[in-house]
């Protein structure tokens, strides 16, 4: 089942007096269950690629759908939502809320989608036992490692239950024991959530685990490769 | 997690900041409070002096008294009309009285004053003259007799600085020579005793006795029982003399008035000024001199009066001390309207650093889902609590202040106290209590904090979600 469709994409940017084409004619399908990295160097699109599929970013030209909503059909307003309710987010830099504790940020989505608060409290507490951090419930930002504050960010992401993950960078800012921890739980959601993730990476580590390699070269796929691993 | 409660986390996530914020808005508020009740409790006090000891809140008049304010311009009092006047229900009395110059001599000394006639008993329905009257006196021989008596320390090398001072009440004499109530069981018959000052009031029917404002008795050093000389010019230029016995002393709050100020029975100034039956106003005393009160009652009694003659309020009685209250005012409006700006570049500074600072988190939280407008509210309600904290600090902070400042006004003394009296002003600031003022300084916080809000809720909604996230 397709969760993503992304037909002949284009995105260009005039910020600068150059044009600049970050995404060039790009056509891809993600299935439910997806374990894919987008790769390439640096300025060949991944980003952007991701904020297009994740609704923040509209493209040129082409057309996205995803969950079967038309992204280009959505207003800002609508497109807000449409994240809310279908995609999860992981950050290179955690971006979790400095002011809540743990449970609170992995609750916090939910809580903008008005969940009981039973019912937002046991999804709460099988997330954080999920990435391990069952004991840090009530732990600030500030009180866990770079590790444990990306494990709850990917519980926060989860905790919705969106159509796919969007991960851009996650493991960039952690140390190797961090990235297996959070590779492991990552795999983990998706086999038994059977939950889609969508990487953008430069890290070996992270490429090595993904089941689908795609490559993007100066705004353009240039390969796209199912791999043997196995989750 | 509700809105309101993480409005209040992120409002303590820099403590530092927000404190520091809150207390610049508490500064604002609770210097321009005092300060405002010191100007408005000055200007309530020199209206209420003016109005309660001289000019009354309503005076019937010669239409052209109020430009040319001379004898020629003096009207017959129509019993019949006072009648009918004082039967609206507003008006306690309707006093007739005689208001003139002369010139005032006591030995070799010589003062121009202003001569008052008045009917000693209905006197009092309209004005407040005969409570006025000195009862006790810090003259030079008083402050001399009681240096010898044993003092407070604080009193016995201050007590000088009330040299001249007069009071009608002995309470006044413990409040103004800030005597403590502990002391005052022992020093109120000591102070009695050395400060009791002779006179009375004038009688009904009485002829050729005066009483005069404690000023003038200083300067023509004329006390009760001693005899003033009043020459002057009388109704279409007769000649005005006569010789009279002051028969007390009364201290005026204005000192203007008080240095000026020689009052005898009506009957007394009309044969002075060869004026019978006539007057050259009448003090309307009335029950309720709020502004609309005001209003209605002169055009009612304005009607009554018809075209011959004029109701005047007080305000255009006092029209001079009224445009330089004003103008007091304007340049108090522009201190405190300095200070307000202060404040609200630093409130602009700690919204500017704010939605600096919280810019990635701002694009993270529209990212996964929060609307823009609800992240307006929750900002904007940061702001807002805020604002309000060290608004309500300074309000709260600000009131002891000025209940303090109300009851026992600040007094000066000694120099400070004569540059006062030469400005024509008493020496004393009350401050005024919380009125609407207290609301005004209030609006111009919340306005400040509409503003820094409208500001914040602006750049929410401008936010690009991506350059957000990448800042």
């Amino acid at each position: 089942m397709k969760v993503v469709e992304i037909n002949e994409v284009e995105k260009t940017y005039h910020d600068t007096e150059v044009e600049v084409r970050a995404v060039n004619g790009v056509t891809l399908s993600f299935e439910k269950g997806d374990f894919a990295v987008i790769v390439g160097p640096s300025g060949s699109g991944k980003t952007t690629l991701l904020n297009l599929i994740g609704g923040l970013d509209q493209p040129t030209a082409g057309e996205i759908i995803v969950a079967g909503h038309r992204l280009s059909e959505l207003k800002p307003s609508e497109l807000i939502d449409f994240r809310m309710e279908h995609v999860g987010f992981v950050f290179q830099s955690y971006n979790l809320i400095p002011v809540l504790t743990a449970a609170e940020n992995v609750g916090f989505i939910m809580s903008l989608q008005k969940w009981p608060k039973e019912k937002r409290m046991a999804r709460t507490g099988e997330l954080l036992e999920a990435v391990g951090l069952a004991d840090r419930h009530n732990s600030r930002p500030s009180q866990l490692s770079g590790g444990q504050q990306q494990r709850v960010a990917v519980a926060r992401a989860l905790a919705p239950r969106p159509e796919f993950i969007l991960a851009d960078e996650p493991t960039a800012n952690l140390d190797s024991k961090s990235a297996e921890t959070l590779l492991d739980i990552m795999e983990k959601l998706n086999r038994e959530e059977e939950m889609t993730f969508i990487f953008s990476t430069h890290d070996v580590r992270v490429m090595k685990r993904a089941r689908r390699v795609i490559t993007l070269e100066d705004g353009k796929v240039v390969s796209d490769e199912r791999t043997n691993h196995t989750v | 997690m509700k809105d309101r409660q993480l409005a209040w986390r992120n409002l303590w996530r820099n403590r530092k900041r927000t404190l520091i914020t809150a207390a610049s808005v508490f500064f604002a508020i609770f210097f321009a409070l005092v300060m405002r009740s010191f100007q408005l409790g000055t200007y309530d006090k020199m209206y209420n002096d003016v109005i309660r000891s001289y000019s009354g809140y309503l005076q019937l008049q010669h239409p052209s008294y109020l430009d040319e304010p001379n004898l020629d311009n003096v009207f017959t009092v129509d019993p019949e009309l006072v009648s009918r006047l004082e039967q609206d229900p507003n008006v306690e009395a309707v006093v007739p009285r005689i208001e003139s110059f002369a010139l005032a001599a006591a030995g070799n000394r010589t003062q121009g004053v202003m001569v008052i006639g008045v009917e000693p008993e209905r006197e009092s329905k309209a004005l407040n003259i005969r409570n006025r009257i000195v009862r006790y006196k810090l003259t030079t021989g008083a402050i001399e007799a009681l240096k010898g008596e044993d003092l407070p320390g604080r009193l016995e090398k201050n007590i000088e600085l009330f040299t001249g001072e007069a009071f009608t009440e002995p309470k006044d004499l413990i409040s103004v020579l800030g005597i403590s109530k502990k002391d005052s069981a022992v020093l109120l018959p000591l102070l009695r005793n050395h400060t009791s000052f002779p006179g009375s009031y004038l009688s009904a029917g009485e002829s050729g006795s005066v009483i005069i404002g404690n000023g003038l008795s200083d300067y023509l050093e004329a006390v009760p029982g001693d005899t003033i000389v009043l020459i002057g010019q009388g109704y279409h230029g007769t000649s005005a003399a006569g010789l009279y016995v002051v028969k007390g002393v009364v201290s005026m709050p204005n000192p203007e008035i008080d240095n000026r100020f020689v009052c005898l029975t009506l009957d007394d100034a009309r044969w002075l000024y060869g004026a019978p039956d006539m007057a050259t106003s009448a003090i309307i005393g009335i029950k309720d001199g709020g502004d609309k009160e005001l209003a209605a009652t002169q055009q009612r009694l304005g009607a009554i009066a018809g075209e011959d003659l004029a109701v005047r309020n007080w305000k255009e009685m006092n029209a001079l001390l009224l445009n330089q209250m004003e103008a007091d005012n304007r340049s108090g409006a522009i201190m405190i309207g300095i200070l307000y700006l202060v404040i609200a570049f630093g409130v602009f500074g700690t919204v500017l650093m704010m939605m600096a600072e919280r810019r990635r988190e701002f694009g993270m939280l529209v990212s996964i889902g929060m609307r823009k407008g609800r992240l307006a509210a929750i900002v904007g309600l940061e702001m807002l609590l805020m604002g309000i904290i060290g608004m309500i600090a300074g309000v709260i902070a600000s009131l002891p202040i000025v209940f303090l400042g109300h009851a026992r006004p600040l007094r000066f003394t000694g120099e400070m106290a004569r540059m006062y009296e030469d400005y024509g002003f008493d020496p004393v600031m009350p401050m005024l209590l919380p009125d609407t003022f207290y609301l005004w300084q209030m609006a111009v916080v919340l306005l400040i904090l509409a503003v820094a809000i409208a500001f914040s809720i602006r750049k929410i909604f401008k936010m690009n979600v991506i350059n957000a996230l990448r800042a």
